[in-house]
């Protein structure tokens, strides 16, 4: 994404409002730890957002931030185009919000519990009290304690909890949290169907798979800050391409590509080669690889193209940084 | 960055209500539906709901049905199970300082769970004022602690009503109750051997009509159990006094006794009746909004539990009995002692305080209205201090 292209979706969705979230130079300290370093989001409306980053950094505390539950030191931020903290309770009347592991009081039924976050919000939220709990299949057990709730059905319920306000944006830090596999599922479909309504859902999360299942856009963080963010096809599109040979030699095919400028990076393995290739690196080097080594004599068997995850364009990004550092 | 197509389905949630009237979320005033939902989580401890049941009304409910079996299993032996004396016990000691202490450990609860048990931070992302969180438990501990101190007062008194003593006994002597200071004289005058063997006396010059006059009659006597009076064999009893020497030394000592016996009933007063009970939902109201306050502050139920406890029955006590020069402003400034001040006459003493009408003299010197200010004083600081820590706390 070019700088040019983001300046001028920002001016443009300042205006409309169409940013979900929108950071600019948000600091959060904690003594001399900098657990959120100036950072710039955009969360476009209407999507799933991932927002990832490896434990500790800081990405709980951004959400916390955002929502109010500790202050800013340093920045500006705003929520569905409302100013916070200074328009908060506008701007919450439409959030719905998981912040670290839900908990409720376990002396109270599900269903009590967002009796009392009901009476909190408007008062219609009331009425969404069993549409919110049919919704998360939380029903059959709305009137047990919640102290006798797994971890899973808690997670349910703190998702219920955010339904009460009929959120624009839902905020989830680490929603796949304690799910079994069959949760997991459950909790992605959900996050879809809540998106094709027209919410916008932001994912706290380190389950790199799970996001890119999920999510349409995604901001990386480490140290507090925002290294990259965009959508996921854009992002990936500037990876390092690899490619797996199969091929005859390999030894030898490996010192003749490193005689040519593809600038490529190449290991030897069993059957052949693994070839990484700078990003913006286009197809046609594929195809030059082929020909160098066909012209070489050497028998090639197979050529792949390996489609990179946002797992492994994760670890190159941040295995860059760590390079830099 | 571009918004992906699914943004534009983004008119299908509905836009924010325009109906703001009905949504005031910002304001510090809580609505009623989160005050009816935090009478509903408090109510919904039962360990804790079972403690204040126990001790405002269970303690005094099962203390009076032990005397009143008591009574009619052997009525000679145990006397009645109501009665001004019961009345006066229960409501200045067991109720005033049990009640203060269950009340503050209901409002250490209300200000301090919603944060441990997590319930704070969901909360708090409503958009709801933090004051408005705050300022909901306030009518909800107190719609819980005053109803359950009114029960058990209500018990305490109908049972010390109906089943008060039918005689007044003072110092063991049956008296006609309620009598004016003229009738006490005139049954002390028609009863003389009663008053001189039964109550107290000293030979000193007693205020009032009877000044200047001092008892003449020495008779070694005692009224027995039966209310008899009983002259011990071989003295002379009261056969060389005359009878108007008699007379006019019982009603000398009737004037000694008169100010003693002016505070003893059968039962107590519908007017002591009221007084009391408001002064002990006023002493539990304010352990409710100190503790409420106290544990907002601190973040934890236990400690300030402890320090509630400790303030009720160790610390003002102390400062209660001892007048201390250097320190009597102090002293002035705890809530006990201000409360004990605004006790009702006729009770006997909290704390060394009850300087109602007929009390007795309080120890540390205080006037009602310094007392009404260090009350409201208690109960404003603490909530501003909770309100405060509660609206700065990170969730």
């Amino acid at each position: 994404m070019s700088t040019a292209l983001l300046d001028d979706q920002h001016r443009e969705n300042s205006l409309e409002g169409q940013w979900a979230v929108e950071t600019h130079g948000l600091t959060k300290r904690f003594g001399d730890n900098v657990a959120v370093n100036g950072v710039e989001l955009l969360v476009p409306r209407g999507c799933a957002f991932g927002y990832l980053g490896p434990n500790g950094a800081g990405k709980t505390t951004l959400i916390r931030v955002l929502l109010g539950l500790t202050r800013a030191d340093a920045g500006t931020m705003s929520l569905l185009g409302h100013s916070v903290p200074r328009h908060r309770d506008v701007a919450l009347a439409r959030v719905g919000a998981i912040v670290d592991e839900p908990r409720f009081h376990g002396h109270l039924t599900g269903r009590q519990n967002l009796r009392i976050l009901a009476a909190a919000r408007e008062p219609a939220a009331k009425h969404r009290i069993d549409a919110s709990l049919e919704r998360v299949g939380m029903m059959h057990r709305a009137d047990d304690r919640v102290s006798k709730y797994s971890m899973g059905m808690r997670q349910r319920l703190g998702v219920a909890a955010c339904l009460l306000g009929d959120p624009q944006l839902l905020i989830l830090d680490e929603p796949m949290n304690g799910l079994d596999p069959a949760g997991m599922h459950e909790m992605r479909d959900m996050i879809q169907n809540l998106v094709s309504e027209g919410r916008t859902v932001m994912l706290s999360s380190h389950l790199l798979d799970e996001v890119e299942r999920t999510c349409d856009a995604v901001a990386i963080v480490d140290n507090g800050k925002v290294i990259r963010q965009g959508p996921i096809s854009e992002l990936l599109a500037g990876a390092s391409v690899e490619v797996s040979v199969e091929c005859a030699t390999p030894e030898r095919a490996q010192t003749v590509l490193a005689a040519t400028a593809l600038g490529a990076h190449v290991d030897v393995e069993a059957t052949g080669l693994s070839i990484h290739l700078p990003s913006g690196t286009g197809r046609d080097a594929i195809a030059e690889i082929n020909r160098l080594l066909v012209e070489d004599g050497i028998p090639v068997y197979r050529l792949q193209e390996i489609q990179v995850s946002l797992e492994s364009w994760f670890l190159q990004v941040t295995s860059r940084l760590g390079e830099s550092s | 960055m571009t918004a992906p197509s699914s943004a534009t389905t983004a008119t299908r949630v509905a836009a924010p209500s325009s109906d703001g009237s009905r949504d005031r979320r910002g304001s510090w005033i809580p609505t009623g539906g989160m005050i009816a939902t935090r009478i509903m989580e408090l109510r919904k401890r039962r360990g804790l709901m079972a403690a204040l049941i126990v001790v405002n009304i269970g303690i005094p409910a099962i203390f009076l049905l032990v005397r009143l079996i008591m009574h009619a299993a052997a009525p000679k032996t145990y006397g009645p199970a109501g009665g001004y004396d019961v009345f006066s016990s229960l409501a200045a000691v067991v109720m005033y300082v049990f009640g203060f202490i269950v009340a503050a450990t209901l409002g250490c609860t209300a200000g301090s769970v919603d944060l441990t048990e997590g319930m704070f931070r969901h909360l708090v992302i409503t958009g709801r004022s933090r004051l408005a969180l705050y300022f909901a438990r306030i009518p909800a501990g107190l719609a819980i602690i005053v109803p359950l101190v009114a029960v058990g007062f209500t018990i305490v008194c109908a049972v010390c009503v109906f089943a008060a003593p039918t005689k007044l006994y003072y110092q063991g002597v049956n008296v006609p109750p309620s009598l004016t200071l003229t009738g006490f004289e005139n049954w002390a005058a028609q009863h003389p051997k009663e008053a001189i063997c039964g109550l107290p006396y000293g030979n000193v010059q007693v205020s009032g009509n009877g000044n200047g006059k001092k008892i003449s009659v020495n008779v070694p006597c005692f009224i027995d159990q039966k209310g008899n009076v009983v002259i011990p064999p071989g003295t002379s009893g009261f056969k060389n006094i005359s009878t108007a020497t008699l007379k006019a030394d019982a009603i000398v000592i009737a004037k000694q006794n008169y100010s003693a016996y002016s505070k003893v009933f059968l039962y107590p007063s519908n007017k002591l009746m009221i007084e009391t009970g408001l002064w002990i939902e006023l002493e539990a109201a304010i352990g409710f909004i100190v503790g409420l306050g106290l544990a907002s502050l601190m973040g934890q139920r236990t400690v300030p539990v402890v320090l509630m406890i400790v303030l009720e029955i160790v610390l003002t006590p102390i400062f209660s009995r001892n007048a201390i020069n250097h320190l009597i402003n102090v002293q002035r400034g705890l809530v006990g002692l201000a409360t004990a001040h605004l006790e009702p006459g006729g009770l006997p003493s909290a704390f060394g305080g009850g300087n109602g009408p007929g009390g007795p003299p309080p120890l540390v010197p205080e006037s009602t209205t310094v007392a009404v200010c260090v009350v409201i004083g208690w109960v404003v600081v603490w909530t501003a201090l909770g309100a405060w820590r509660m609206s700065k706390r990170d969730a």
